[in-house]
């Protein structure tokens, strides 16, 4: 029983060590940091016009649509 | 001391870059041409986004496809062109909280015989420094399939169409690394059951297309992206594997899963700055997809009918978007920001906004033959 306590409190001890280590560890990028960040090459939805209709057209030519968020809606190929 | 004014600096950088990531008020249109040899889509798209009080922004877009085709799937003779028209019409509110964005959005499609009314939310979430963002999606779709010249056993109560209905999730994770590198990957699955086959499109010696009425869609994706700013040249790579599922005990007479389509998409995108205005971008995907158990193109294979196939009779489709298809995209785009209007008359209305055209050559390996992808707009801030 007394192991069982030792080994819930090293637990413990370990989780805490790891949330003050991590929350201490600081963001890999700080503010100052940012200028590239908003380039196109860098945003994942710089064109969300374009990947609405790249959904659109490969919805109705390939069987694997999905992955933009916004299923629904017809083809207009009916 | 030196301790304190890098805390005002950081915060006076967070404020900063506060500004960037609001939503702004803009105004965007756009048109997309494709056209492979038995169909053409002209698709105009006109998007406006509003900034409003107290964290609030708005978002509505109107759209038009208009589908030229000859195909039979398309509810005509071969020999006989026959145009659609389908409108559709979203808005969406978003509301950004100091770390945290809420979005609930509506979007309603219309055409002569397909009628789609969908509902979603996305939630986002910044920490660690604004380098961590996780987010999660969710919603439905309610879908009504008209017909023509047919009258199939699934009508509902208005007498015309066959219901169609979705629900769909996903969650997301963006990591920030460095000041020129992120990762992001993502889960994406939609659940749909009722009338999935088309229409139309028939198979030789059976009859009109019968899919499974349930189907389980789900996909995993990976992103990077990396920036050199020595050269001013950024790429980014997509990996995504999708895979479907039957999701119910299978019917009477059904020996196995029907579905088990699955596919592996692989792109590549090369940002390069030509001139302080101008941007090039240079696209490259690949997708390789396996069939479903129960896809059975009888023209190229003549032993493949309701008698011989594996899975059950009840199903049949030799619709070639999911058949074993291999499709390649290269495209080139250009984006140009017209500050260099700023000084020429009447042109300077359009000198805060970015001008954009791109092309791209659609290659597939079936029936519908290979496409051209013209694509141009204009968008700008007011």
């Amino acid at each position: 029983m007394a192991s069982l306590g030792r080994l819930r409190l090293l637990v413990v001890a370990a989780l805490a060590a790891a949330g003050v280590a991590g929350c201490a560890h600081s963001p890999p990028v700080q503010p100052w940091q940012r200028e590239y960040l908003a380039r196109r090459a860098l945003r994942f939805d710089a064109d969300p016009l374009e990947d609405r209709f790249r959904q659109h057209w490969y919805g109705a030519r390939e069987g694997a649509d999905l992955g933009f968020g916004q299923p629904g809606g017809g083809c207009g190929c009916n | 001391m030196k301790r304190a004014a890098l805390c005002l600096f950081a915060l006076a950088g967070a404020l900063l870059s506060r500004s960037i990531v609001r939503a702004e008020d803009r105004v965007t249109i756009r048109g997309a041409y494709y056209r492979e040899p038995s169909t053409r889509v002209i698709q105009p798209v006109v998007e406006i986004t509003k900034d409003l009080p107290n964290g609030f922004d708005l978002n509505v877009h109107y759209l038009v496809d208009t589908i030229t085709s000859a195909s039979s799937a398309a509810g005509t003779s071969v020999d006989s062109i026959f145009t659609e028209i389908r409108n559709e019409v979203g808005i969406g509110v978003g509301k950004t909280w100091d770390r945290t964005r809420v979005t609930l959005s509506y979007k309603y499609s219309a055409e002569s015989d397909y009628w789609s009314h969908a509902f979603w939310a996305s939630l986002s979430h910044t920490f660690w420094g604004n380098t961590s963002t996780i987010g999660a999606f969710g919603g439905f779709s309610l879908d009504s399939v008209g017909f023509r010249n047919r009258t199939p056993t699934c009508l509902a109560a208005d007498g015309f169409s066959c219901p169609l209905d979705s629900a769909f999730g996903g969650v997301g994770y963006t990591q920030i690394w460095s000041p020129v590198f992120l990762t992001q990957i993502s889960l994406d699955g939609a659940y749909l059951n009722g009338f999935l086959s088309n229409p139309y499109r028939q198979v030789a010696n059976i009859g009109y297309e019968v899919f499974p009425d349930q189907r389980l869609r789900t996909a995993v994706s990976a992103r990077a992206a990396y920036y050199f700013p020595e050269i001013e040249t950024g790429l980014q790579i997509q990996y995504r594997y999708y895979r479907d599922f039957y999701p119910d005990t299978l019917p009477a007479g059904v020996s196995k899963d029907p579905w088990g389509l699955s596919a592996h998409m692989i792109e590549g995108r090369i940002y390069h700055q030509l001139s302080r205005d101008l941007e090039v971008r240079f696209l490259y995907r690949q997708y390789f997809q396996q069939p479903p158990a129960f896809w059975c193109d009888v023209p190229t294979n003549a032993g493949c009918g309701p008698t011989s196939m594996s899975v059950s009779t009840k199903y049949a489709s030799a619709d070639p978007a999911i058949g074993p298809i291999h499709t390649e995209y290269p495209e080139v785009k250009l984006l140009w920001d017209a500050a260099s209007w700023e000084s020429i008359p009447f042109f300077r209305w359009f000198a805060a906004g970015t001008f954009e055209i791109s092309y791209g050559r659609y290659f597939q390996n079936d029936s519908f033959g290979d496409a051209h992808v013209l694509q141009t707009g204009y968008s700008m801030p007011y």
